[in-house]
């Protein structure tokens, strides 16, 4: 710091990267806040809506060593506001893409991808490896796992979430100005059930939400690398795109997250997230897109649609109408040994199931198909 | 005790945005929020009075500002 401030001329001839140069005559920052930033190792969860703006910027601006994990392909409906990928994309892995795309922005950082899934079994030696994790995922399971694994290894993460018109962002595992270390479980202890809070698949977003939240999550990345500014740490930022107004409470240290967390490495590998979330249920066969056309071919399978009558979009297969809401007064008589489920997204054909498996118990075998209906158009448009 | 109550995201599309509301306590605000909205009642979300985040019963005083905060998914 002093040398910066007595001979900020010669701290210009130090550095001849033409890349930097505004950060480099940029008061406050300069040459030393750009050697933090080629110094650091940030991982990026999830390389959709959020990541690609999250990546773009800590890309450009010299992130040293950049991690990019996320196990979808693109799709057609991403390309509305992932701006990383192109239509000749479609179908490949994001990770690898992303990577391809930052490598060309600047070629002097290292990029790492991992192309699956953060799982309990990974989740720690991965992020062990970072200095900053942003978390840019689009479902609670990976968010909640995402936390406790930073929680366990004392990692600050940058969390960002979005619906409709809305973001939100926060920094946790770091020191607010009271010296209290907050994390998500302190702003909701436990993870709604799936019927509580809609998706973007469900909801819905405008494309530019995404870009905005994504880059103020950048923006406190830089902040906790460089040391610049006031980190939003153990605070909590919504923003609203159509009227502008920002609001900020501050998440209170409280005992309530203390009996949820896992409390260590053990405890965290043992614990079923996908369970927690209720986005997976015992004795319910998860049937992907692929695997849900083949039960087409099986005669002893019947396929029910358990979404309420006229939602669309209409399935182009034969199937029998069931909506949810009628199953819970009287379950129908099934004569097949197969029942295959499904809904719009994999919600509601999961309670579907699991009245099902009241029902018969383990007479029949029961299966629905995750991500719904919207999951089997996107499949369909890849292949 | 009059207090002004904003919502966001899923929330706010039940409760219609901004309202005035007496209650004197965040339990007595929160069951008078469910009689006049009962569809809040299948919903989460954390409650901040005057931008800090409560888990208590917590007193309110006159011209509050309490925020209801769903979570979001989104990525």
């Amino acid at each position: 710091m002093w040398w910066h401030s007595c001979r900020p001329i010669q701290e210009d001839n130090m550095e001849s990267n033409e890349r930097y140069a505004r950060h480099y005559s940029l008061k406050g920052f300069g040459t030393t806040g750009q050697q933090k930033l080629a110094a650091a190792r940030v991982l990026v969860i999830g390389a959709g809506g959020l990541g690609c703006p999250v990546l773009q910027y800590l890309a450009s601006v010299g992130v040293g060593d950049i991690g990019i994990a996320d196990h979808d392909t693109v799709s057609l409906s991403n390309l509305q506001r992932q701006v990383l990928f192109s239509a000749e994309d479609i179908g490949k892995p994001k990770a690898g893409i992303a990577a391809a795309r930052l490598k060309a922005l600047n070629p002097e950082i290292s990029i790492t991808t991992i192309n699956g899934a953060i799982t309990t079994a990974n989740a720690l030696e991965i992020i062990t490896e970072y200095d900053v994790i942003v978390d840019c995922t689009d479902n609670f399971a990976t968010r909640y796992l995402v936390n406790d694994a930073c929680v366990l290894l004392d990692k600050p993460l940058v969390f960002g979430a979005i619906s409709q018109y809305e973001g939100q962002v926060s920094v946790f595992n770091m020191p607010n100005q009271k010296g209290d270390t907050i994390n998500y479980r302190h702003l909701f202890a436990t993870p709604p059930n799936p019927l509580e809070v809609q998706d973007c698949n469900e909801a819905g977003v405008l494309g530019v939400l995404p870009g905005i939240i994504g880059t103020l999550q950048a923006t406190e990345v830089i902040k906790i690398i460089t040391g610049i500014g006031e980190v939003l740490a153990g605070k909590l930022l919504t923003f609203n795109l159509l009227n502008y107004q920002t609001y900020a409470f501050e998440i209170t240290v409280h005992d309530l997250e203390a009996g949820v967390l896992p409390t260590n490495e053990a405890v965290f590998k043992a614990t079923d997230y996908e369970w927690l979330c209720g986005t997976k249920a015992a004795g319910i066969n998860e049937l992907d897109a692929e695997a849900f056309l083949r039960t087409f071919n099986d005669a002893d399978a019947i396929i029910i649609d358990v979404r309420e009558n006229r939602e669309l979009p209409k399935a182009d297969f034969d199937c029998l109408q069931m909506p949810l809401s009628t199953l819970t007064d009287n379950l129908p008589e099934i004569i097949e040994n197969n029942i295959i489920l499904f809904c719009q997204s994999g919600k509601r054909s999961l309670i579907a199931g699991q009245l099902f498996l009241e029902h018969y118990k383990n007479q029949k075998n029961i299966s629905h198909l995750t991500g719904g209906i919207l999951a089997l158009q996107e499949y369909g448009q890849k292949h | 005790m009059k207090v002004r109550v904003i919502a966001f995201g899923q929330i706010a599309e039940i409760t219609g945005g901004e309202l005035f509301i007496e209650a004197q306590d965040t339990v007595v605000l929160k069951a008078a929020l469910q009689v006049e909205f009962p569809t809040l009642a299948d919903k989460k979300y954390a409650i901040a009075v005057n931008n800090k985040l409560v888990t208590e019963v917590t007193a309110l005083t006159e011209n509050d500002v309490v925020a209801l905060m769903p979570p979001y998914s989104g990525g």
